[in-house]
């Protein structure tokens, strides 16, 4: 069982609990021990990169020296903007040392533990896409039975490819490799790799939702049963702005909405507790009773 | 060597609206790049292809255009490259601007917005000051990256804001914006600041990222983006709802921790606008989406982080001079997007890069 600390943000601790039980039920099932931090904080979603830019390097620079603290050398993230936060200050600390000792002075400062072993910071994704992708087969035992999968990938996952780099940004296959391992059958549509407005959800709504619409619409038409997304903040916008779409554009999708951790969850056989689908706000049923569940 | 390729081509005509996706083949020398290729497409298959070109040698930035739908500069791509395990790419216009002819876009919405930002600086010195005003190295390095823009578009080409909002200014405009509100001899940074956070302005950003992963040049038009935000934020100018946003996470992190994520729409919004979202906020309750804010969801040891941004206050890095910017812009100037993380210390160490020039004090390369 190889250990990793957990690092499960601010949307999976509270609106998408769904995604912390799901990814905690999953965990050892692949082979994961997830080590809990209890002391960190919110990465600051790039709102805090972009409001106080100082303070945001200082946040991630306190969760990666925690990380290290469990002395895993790997952080797993369930949460794309996470992920770009974290790595981009990963990035600029192991790459400037003069940087991280100013960063550590200040942590010891305020007596938190300074940053000196290096840790990794890798999305779910890339775990199960990566090294573990030879045991999906096995642990997805019950199957997707054909289910017709749209891949939603989100954009902080993909780009910067510089800052994140696990696979081609233009042409990803990670999340269409893990559908086909469950047993599923992978939808292809344009706006895969698009932004789903979310960060731009309450302050641009309109511009937002025009974003939005579009990798629904286009799942929708190529016959999607359900999207499947490795980020809870593209999972809120698709799912629980759907019914705003249907207010501005008369349309009423009703496409289910699945995190990863959810997906890979139903073909491993997880529980109603674990994946939790009722707090959805797009109902699961059509997507439950053609896997008989 | 001598290899043939297949590529395809959208052609347009918009005076007669006619559109087609049309097949070429032809021999080109395999060090050629893709406007090596199609001059000579147009020399020797089809004179009537239209694109821009200038100089070839990625300066002038008019070669702009997209190849299986991401945006290039047709002289700094390899035509091998992108022709390899039997590829045949499909060359179009660029995005989000309006199409003249074949790959050629009207630039005109771009220099509009170009001009909206008054790209050149305003000392507003009443008058000549006597001697020389030494700008320190350090002060320049700060807008490098962005002082970079060659003005090719391939950034507003796949602007994700841009599409669902064509007014919003975009990343090479605000790009350009930080290239003089971060200009120690420009005096109209609170003004410029107050005009780039207007309506369509920085706060339109919904951060898809894909500028930075285009830019054939390293500007990283979202961190500048970013950095017009802090600079905005440093000097009070956060009356957008975009800004309130932003701050409502720094005071999550130092008060609990965590995002406290009901308070953000009121707190981004305002009371009034918050109430006529009541509605859609109680379809989402008995899911769980609203999480209340009672008892608040604390982090261990919150006091570290609150504790931390007391401290970092005190040394001097707000505003655009905390993002670190890794100044080695030229270092970006990469092919392929792929990963620099684990990559070389210098540029002429990759093997995608341009070949090392010969210096008198190197080793001669040894002929092959």
């Amino acid at each position: 069982m190889k250990q990793v600390a957990y690092y499960k943000g601010c949307l999976a601790s509270l609106s998408a609990k769904e995604l912390d039980t799901s990814t905690r039920a999953l965990a050892p099932k692949l082979d994961y021990e997830l080590l809990e931090l209890d002391s960190v904080t919110c990465c600051g979603a790039g709102d805090i990169h972009e409001a106080e830019p100082d303070y945001y390097l200082h946040l991630n620079a306190r969760i990666l020296s925690y990380a290290a603290a469990t002395g895993a050398d790997t952080l797993m993230t369930v949460c794309n903007v996470c992920t770009l936060n974290l790595r981009q200050a990963n990035h600029q600390l192991l790459n400037d040392a003069a940087l991280r000792e100013r960063v550590n002075d200040n942590l010891e400062r305020v007596g938190a533990p300074r940053y000196e072993t290096d840790v990794d910071c890798v999305h779910f994704l890339w775990l199960v896409a990566g090294e573990s992708f030879h045991k999906l087969q096995d642990v997805a035992h019950k199957g997707l039975r054909g289910l017709k999968i749209a891949p939603f990938y989100g954009c902080q996952i993909l780009r910067p490819s510089k800052l994140l780099g696990f696979e081609d940004p233009d042409r990803p296959d990670s999340l269409e490799r893990i559908i086909g391992a469950c047993g599923g059958e992978a939808i292809d549509y344009p706006a895969k790799i698009k932004c789903c407005g979310f960060p731009i959800i309450q302050a641009r709504e309109d511009t937002a939702l025009a974003e939005l619409i579009q990798p629904i619409e286009q799942a929708k038409e190529a016959g999607a049963d359900a999207i499947v997304t490795p980020c809870p903040l593209c999972h809120l916008s698709l799912d629980a702005w759907q019914s705003k779409l249907k207010k501005q554009t008369g349309k009423d999708f009703q496409m289910p909405i699945l995190h990863l951790s959810q997906l890979i969850g139903v073909a491993a056989g997880l529980t109603d507790s674990e994946l939790r689908f009722r707090r959805h706000v797009v109902s699961m049923d059509p997507v439950l009773e053609k896997l008989a569940l | 060597m001598s290899v043939k390729v297949e590529l395809k081509i959208w052609r347009y005509d918009s005076s007669t609206g006619e559109r087609a996706l049309k097949p070429y083949e032809v021999d080109i020398s395999d060090e050629m790049t893709l406007l090596d290729t199609l001059d000579i497409v147009k020399d020797r298959v089809d004179g009537t292809l239209a694109y821009r070109k200038s100089c070839r040698m990625m300066i002038c930035g008019s070669c702009g255009m997209r190849v299986d739908g991401a945006a290039v500069l047709a002289c700094k791509v390899r035509m091998t490259d992108i022709v390899k395990d039997g590829r045949v790419p499909v060359v179009s216009a660029m995005g989000n601007l309006p199409v003249v002819k074949d790959l050629v876009v009207d630039m005109d919405p771009f220099w509009h917005k170009m001009r909206q930002i008054e790209p050149y600086l305003e000392p507003r010195l009443d008058r000549a000051t006597e001697g020389e005003n030494i700008v320190p190295q350090e002060r320049m390095d700060a807008i490098h990256k962005e002082s970079l823009c060659i003005n090719c578009g391939c950034c507003v080409s796949e602007c994700n804001s841009m599409e669902s909002d064509p007014d919003f200014l975009g990343p090479a405009a605000l790009a350009k914006g930080f290239r003089f509100v971060g200009d120690v001899r420009d005096n109209a940074k609170i003004e410029r600041l107050e005009r780039y956070s207007e309506e369509h302005g920085l706060w339109d950003c919904t951060r898809c990222y894909f500028c930075n992963e285009r830019c054939p040049k390293g500007v990283d038009p979202r961190d500048a983006i970013a950095k017009l935000g802090a600079e905005a934020m440093k000097v009070g100018i956060d009356r957008d709802m975009g800004a309130k946003h932003a701050k409502w996470f720094v005071t999550s992190a130092k008060t609990t921790g965590w995002l406290r994520e009901t308070e953000l729409v009121p707190k981004t919004q305002g009371v009034v606008k918050a109430i006529k979202e009541i509605k859609f906020a109680m379809s989402l309750l008995p899911k769980g989406k609203v999480p209340p804010p009672f008892p608040p969801h604390v982090a261990a040891d919150v006091g570290e982080s609150r504790a931390l941004f007391d401290l970092v206050k005190t040394q001097g890095r707000d505003g655009a001079a905390g993002i670190v910017q890794g100044e080695k812009a030229l270092l970006h100037l990469q092919h392929e997007g792929e990963s620099l993380i684990d990559g070389p210390s210098h540029p002429y160490d990759d093997p995608r890069s341009f070949v090392k020039p010969y210096l008198p004090d190197d080793e001669p390369v040894a002929a092959d």
